[in-house]
C-alpha cells in the first residue's frame, strides 16, 4: 500500500468548484417550469385555527395555489425515524407551537409567493397558556425509547458518596440552541408521472427517500433524492422535516416543479434545535482524587406529542472510571417545536461533568489534569468493553506541554495582564463515533485504470469527497487524480445518515472494502494474464502503488493497472453491502486562556490548544479544519448562543442572525491543534474513527473553568454573558 | 436615468395598489374559486434594467421593484454563485462588488443597481487561472461546506483592495461581516493575508 496518500493534507477535491461558485447547492439547481413555494406560519403556540381566509393571497399577482389544512392533499404521518415531528402541519387546524406552517403558497416568483403568504388571514382560538420555559413545566421520567434507557445505574451511589472525603454538587443550565447552517433548508420537488426527484438539503438521502415515500404513498424506488453539495447541516438536515414533505405534496398537486427555501426565521421553528437543559450533578472523591461516586440528573424539553431526548449522557456513563454512578434523564413537555440533535449532542452532559470536575479539583487542591488522569479508563464504562485504542492520557500531556500549563498558578484571580484578569482552564473532549449501520459502495475500474466510486453519502463540509478519494487511492495504490468519488444521490448504494460522527468510519470502511476487492481481483488478473510481467508470481507477493502492481521480491517486475484492465478489454465492476461499524470513542484534551475585563465583565477567549486521538488522521488539513470548527462552536455555545423564548407566548423572539449571535472572525483566538494520529485497530476505515463531534465537547467547560480561574466566580448558567459576571 | 433610492423605489411600488393577476401560461388556477376577491395591495412597478455582471451585459425585463439584486442574480440572471443565507444582511453570503465596492446583494434592490458594474464570484477567475484570493482559500482550507465562500471571497478581494490587511487583527475585524458557521475563520485570515501579499 501507498502509505503517503492517507493523512496527506490534500486540498479538498471539490475546492475549485466551491471558490468559483460552480458547486451546485440545492437552492441553485435549475429546473424548467419551476414554481416557488413559501409558507405562512402560526403566530400562536397552542390552540386551533378557527378561520383561514386565502382569498387575498390567491388574488395576489402570480399566485398559483394556496394550500391550507382544508385544501392540502392528505399526507400519511411517517413512522420512519428520524421523522421526529409527531405531526405533519397543514393537515389539521391544531396548532402545537408558534411558527408552525399554516399555509403553503405556490407562485410564479419568489417575491410573489412571499407576499401572498403574508396575505393569508388566520384566526385562532387559544386553548390555554402555552409553556415555553423549562422552569414552568413538570419533569417526568419517560419510558425507554428508541434512543435507549433514560436511567443508568452502576454500583450504589449512596455507598460511593459515603466513601468520599470530598463532595461537590452543582446545577447547570444550557439554553435552547439552533444549528443555523448558512445554507437554508431547501427542497425542489420534480414529478414525472408518479415518480419524484427531490433535490434536498439532506445529511441523510435514505431518510428523505423513506419519509417522502411513506408520507406521499409512493413506492420507495420511485423517490430519488439528490444532494451533491450541502451548505452545512450540523444535525439540522439529518432528520426529515415536514416542509420537505409539504413541498413534494404541493408540487404533485400543482403539476409543476416547486422549490421551497426556508427563510432564516422559518429555520428556528422547522428543523429542530438543542433543547434547553437543566442538570444537577454531584461528585464524590477520596482525598487522593479517586472518584467514588457520581450522581447526575438532566431535565430537558420535549413537546406535548413526543418524548425523544437528544442531549444524551454518554460522557457521564462511559468516560471516567467511576465505580458508583446514577444517571437519570428527565423530560418536560413544552409548547415548542420538536427538538432534535445538534452538533455534539454529548456537549451538554460533558459541560456539567467537566465543569463539576474543575470544582472537585479545586476542592481537593489537585491539578485538574491530574484529577482526570487518575480516573481515566481504557474501557467503555457503560458496558465494560475495552476500546480499540485510547490515547487520552497522552493528549493531556501533549496539550498541557504546548499550552504551558505547568506555569499556571492555581489560585483564582492570581494571573493578570494590565487591567485584565487572565484565566487558564482545561477539560476533556470526548464523543462517541460510529456504532451505526454502515454503508454500501459501488466501484467501476475503467480500462485506463481510473476508479469511479459511488456512495449515497454526504459531504457537509466535513471532507467526505476528499478523504474517500484518499482512502481509495491508498488502498488501490493509484494516484488520487485517478479516483473519482461521487456522492449525494439515492440511486447510489446508500450510507447511513451523515451524523453522529459515522461517515468516516462507515463510508471509509465501505470504500476500503470495495477497493480491496478490486485490488485483489486485478492482482489475480495480473498473475494469470498471458504476457503479464507478473504472470506466475504468487498473488500474495504482489503489492500496488503509483498506479502499478509489482512483485515485492523484485520491485522492477511490475505492470500498470491500466495495462492489466486494458488487456481484459472491459471495465470491472464491484459492489459491497453495508456492514455495521463498531462504536468508537474519540477523545482529546483542550486548554483555554481567557481574559476578563473586571469592570465590564467582558470575556474574550485568547488562546486554545487541543490535542486529539481520532485514530488515523485521514487528511491533516480537513481534520484540523474540523477541529477549528468544533472549538469555535464551543466558544459560541459558551459565550453567545441563546435562542430566547418569550415566556408569555412561547414564541422565539430572536429568529435571525443579529439576535442569535454566532461567532464572527473577530471573536476567534489563536487555536493550535495536535493529533496523536495512531490507527485504532478496531476500525476497518484504515484505523480512522469518527471524530467530527469530539472537538466541540469540553471547550464549553474549559472556558467556564478558565473564567473561574480568572475571576473566582462560577457561572453555571450559559451563555456566560457580561451581566452574569458583574 | 433617474437615481433610485431604496425609499423612493419602495414608495412608488406600494403606491400602485391595483391587483394585477399575472398570466399563468401553463399553471393551474388557484384552488379556491376567486369569489369576491378583496383588492390586494400589489407592487406594480416593473421595470427593465441592465446589469453589467462580470463584464457581461444582462438585460433583465419586467423586474418588479421589490426584487433584490441577489434574487435578480440568482433567479433571473442564472448566476447562483452569490448565496442567500439570511436575506437580511446579517450573514454576508451574498456579498458582491458593485462598481468595485463590496455590498450585500440581499440589502439592495436590483433597480437601484441599474447600469452598475457587478462582480460576483463567477467573475474572478481569468479562464483557468484562479484569482489569488481563490487560490489562497483552497491552499489554506478556508472553507468547509463552501456556502459562505463566495461571499467571503468577494469580501476578501475588497478587504485587500481597501488596504485592511495590515495585521491579522485588522483582517479579523474587516472580515467579520461574513459569517462562517463551519468556522474556518483562522484559515480565512491566513488566506486573506497570503492573498494580500500575492496581489501586491
Amino acid at each position: 500500500m501507498n502509505t503517503d496518500v492517507v493523512g496527506r493534507p490534500l486540498s479538498r477535491v471539490e475546492s475549485r468548484l466551491k471558490v468559483t461558485g460552480a458547486a451546485e447547492y440545492t437552492a441553485d439547481v435549475r429546473v424548467p417550469r419551476l414554481l416557488h413555494g413559501f409558507m405562512a406560519m402560526s403566530t400562536i403556540a397552542r390552540g386551533r385555527i378557527t378561520r383561514i381566509d386565502t382569498r387575498a393571497a390567491e388574488a395576489a399577482g402570480g399566485v398559483v395555489a394556496v394550500y391550507t389544512h382544508e385544501t392540502m392533499p392528505r399526507l400519511k404521518q411517517p413512522t420512519y425515524r428520524p421523522f421526529f415531528k409527531p405531526f405533519i402541519p397543514i393537515q389539521s387546524p391544531e396548532i402545537h407551537h408558534a411558527g408552525q406552517p399554516v399555509a403553503f403558497v405556490v407562485a410564479q416568483t419568489l417575491e410573489q409567493a412571499q407576499r401572498a403568504a403574508e396575505l393569508v388571514e388566520v384566526e385562532y382560538e387559544e386553548t390555554g397558556r402555552p409553556l415555553g420555559e423549562l422552569a414552568m413545566g413538570v419533569p417526568f421520567l419517560a419510558p425507554s425509547g428508541p434512543d435507549g434507557p433514560n436511567t443508568f445505574e452502576r454500583g450504589d451511589v449512596a455507598e460511593g458518596m459515603a466513601r468520599a472525603d470530598v463532595r461537590v454538587e452543582a446545577e447547570f443550565t444550557i439554553p435552547m440552541h439552533h444549528h443555523n447552517p448558512i445554507e437554508p433548508h431547501a427542497t425542489t420537488a420534480v414529478w414525472k408521472g408518479s415518480k419524484v426527484t427531490v433535490y434536498e438539503t439532506t445529511q441523510a438521502l435514505g431518510n428523505t427517500q423513506h419519509v417522502v415515500s411513506e408520507a406521499l404513498d409512493v413506492p420507495l424506488d420511485d423517490v430519488r433524492v439528490i444532494s451533491r453539495y450541502l451548505g452545512g447541516g450540523f444535525g439540522s438536515k439529518g432528520p426529515v422535516w415536514a416542509h420537505t414533505v409539504l413541498a413534494c405534496a404541493a408540487a404533485r398537486a400543482v403539476g409543476r416543479p416547486v422549490k421551497l427555501v426556508l427563510s432564516r426565521a422559518h429555520m428556528f421553528t422547522s428543523n429542530g434545535h438543542r433543547a434547553e437543559t437543566h442538570q444537577r450533578i454531584g461528585i464524590g472523591a477520596t482525598r487522593d482524587g479517586r472518584i467514588t461516586a457520581l450522581d447526575h440528573v438532566s431535565t430537558q424539553q420535549v413537546t406535548r406529542g413526543d418524548v425523544a431526548l437528544f442531549n444524551s449522557s454518554e460522557p457521564i456513563r462511559m468516560l471516567y472510571d467511576i465505580p458508583h454512578l446514577s444517571n437519570v434523564q428527565r423530560t418536560v413537555r413544552l409548547d415548542l417545536p420538536t427538538q432534535s440533535f445538534i452538533r455534539s449532542p454529548e456537549a451538554c452532559s460533558s459541560h456539567a461533568q467537566e465543569a463539576a470536575l474543575d470544582e472537585l479539583a479545586h476542592a481537593l487542591k489537585l491539578d485538574p489534569v491530574e484529577l482526570r488522569k487518575r480516573n481515566w479508563s481504557s474501557r467503555n464504562m457503560a458496558d465494560g468493553e475495552e476500546w480499540g485504542s485510547n490515547y487520552l492520557r497522552e493528549c493531556y500531556d501533549r496539550a498541557a506541554a504546548k499550552f504551558g500549563w505547568s506555569r499556571r498558578d492555581p489560585r483564582p484571580g492570581s494571573m493578570r495582564d494590565g487591567g485584565e484578569l487572565v484565566g487558564w482552564g482545561m477539560a476533556t473532549s470526548a464523543h462517541t463515533a460510529g456504532g451505526r449501520p454502515g454503508s454500501g459502495a459501488r466501484m467501476t475500474f475503467d480500462v485506463r485504470g481510473r476508479a469511479r466510486i459511488q456512495v449515497g453519502t454526504h459531504d457537509l463540509g466535513t471532507g467526505t469527497y476528499t478523504i474517500m478519494t484518499q482512502i481509495a487511492g491508498e488502498v488501490l495504490g493509484i494516484p488520487v487524480e485517478d479516483v473519482l468519488f461521487e456522492l449525494g444521490d439515492s440511486a447510489f448504494p446508500l450510507s447511513y445518515a451523515s451524523g453522529a460522527s459515522t461517515t468516516a468510519p462507515g463510508v471509509g470502511t465501505a470504500v476500503n472494502r470495495v477497493c480491496s476487492a478490486a485490488r485483489k481481483a486485478v492482482i489475480e488478473m495480473a498473475v494469470s494474464q498471458p504476457g503479464s510481467p507478473l504472470r506466475g508470481v504468487p498473488a500474495e507477493r504482489v503489492d500496488t502503488g503509483d498506479g502499478h502492481l509489482f512483485d515485492t521480491a523484485d520491485r522492477r517486475t511490475r505492470v500498470s493497472y491500466r495495462s492489466v484492465i486494458g488487456h481484459g478489454g472491459k471495465p470491472l465492476h464491484f459492489e459491497v453491502e453495508p456492514v455495521d461499524t463498531p462504536l468508537g470513542y474519540s477523545t482529546g484534551a483542550v486548554f483555554v486562556e481567557v481574559r476578563v475585563d473586571p469592570l465590564l465583565g467582558r470575556i474574550r477567549v485568547t488562546r486554545v490548544v487541543g490535542c486529539y486521538d481520532p485514530g488515523t488522521v485521514l487528511n491533516r488539513k480537513t481534520a484540523r479544519s474540523q477541529v477549528l470548527g468544533g472549538i469555535i462552536w464551543g466558544i459560541g455555545f459558551t459565550l453567545f448562543e441563546h435562542t430566547l423564548v418569550d415566556p408569555a407566548t412561547a414564541r422565539i423572539v430572536n429568529p435571525n442572525l443579529s439576535g442569535y449571535l454566532i461567532p464572527v472572525n473577530a471573536d476567534v483566538p489563536d487555536i493550535q491543534v495536535q493529533f496523536i494520529d495512531r490507527p485504532d485497530p478496531a476500525s476497518d476505515a484504515l484505523g480512522a474513527r469518527g471524530f467530527g463531534e469530539t472537538p466541540m465537547t469540553g471547550v464549553t467547560a474549559a472556558i467556564a473553568n478558565a473564567v473561574f480561574h480568572a475571576t473566582g466566580k462560577r457561572v453555571r448558567d450559559l451563555p456566560l454573558t457580561q451581566d452574569k459576571l458583574l | 436615468m433617474p437615481e433610485h433610492s431604496r425609499r423612493n423605489v419602495l414608495k412608488s411600488g406600494g403606491a400602485a395598489a391595483a391587483a394585477v393577476m399575472a398570466p399563468l401560461p401553463d399553471g393551474p388556477r388557484p384552488v379556491t374559486a376567486p369569489h369576491q376577491v378583496r383588492q390586494a395591495a400589489q407592487p406594480k412597478a416593473v421595470t427593465d434594467l441592465t446589469l453589467e455582471v462580470n463584464g457581461e451585459r444582462h438585460r433583465l425585463e419586467g423586474v418588479e421593484a421589490r426584487v433584490t439584486l441577489l434574487d435578480a442574480l440568482r433567479e433571473r440572471a442564472g448566476l447562483t454563485g452569490a448565496k442567500k443565507g439570511c436575506d437580511r444582511g446579517e450573514c454576508g453570503a451574498c456579498t458582491v462588488l458593485a462598481d468595485g465596492r463590496r455590498i450585500k446583494a440581499c440589502l439592495t434592490l436590483a433597480v437601484m443597481q441599474d447600469g452598475r458594474s457587478i462582480t460576483t464570484v463567477e467573475g474572478l477567475a481569468r479562464g483557468e487561472r484562479l484569482h489569488p484570493v481563490q487560490e489562497a482559500f483552497i491552499r489554506r482550507d478556508a472553507f468547509q461546506c463552501g456556502i459562505c465562500t463566495p461571499g467571503q471571497i468577494m469580501s476578501a478581494v475588497a478587504c485587500i483592495e481597501e488596504g485592511h490587511t495590515g495585521s491579522e487583527d485588522e483582517i479579523r475585524e474587516w472580515m467579520s461581516g461574513n459569517l462562517c458557521r463551519c468556522s474556518c475563520y483562522p484559515n480565512i485570515v491566513d488566506a486573506v493575508a497570503d492573498a494580500a501579499k500575492a496581489v501586491r
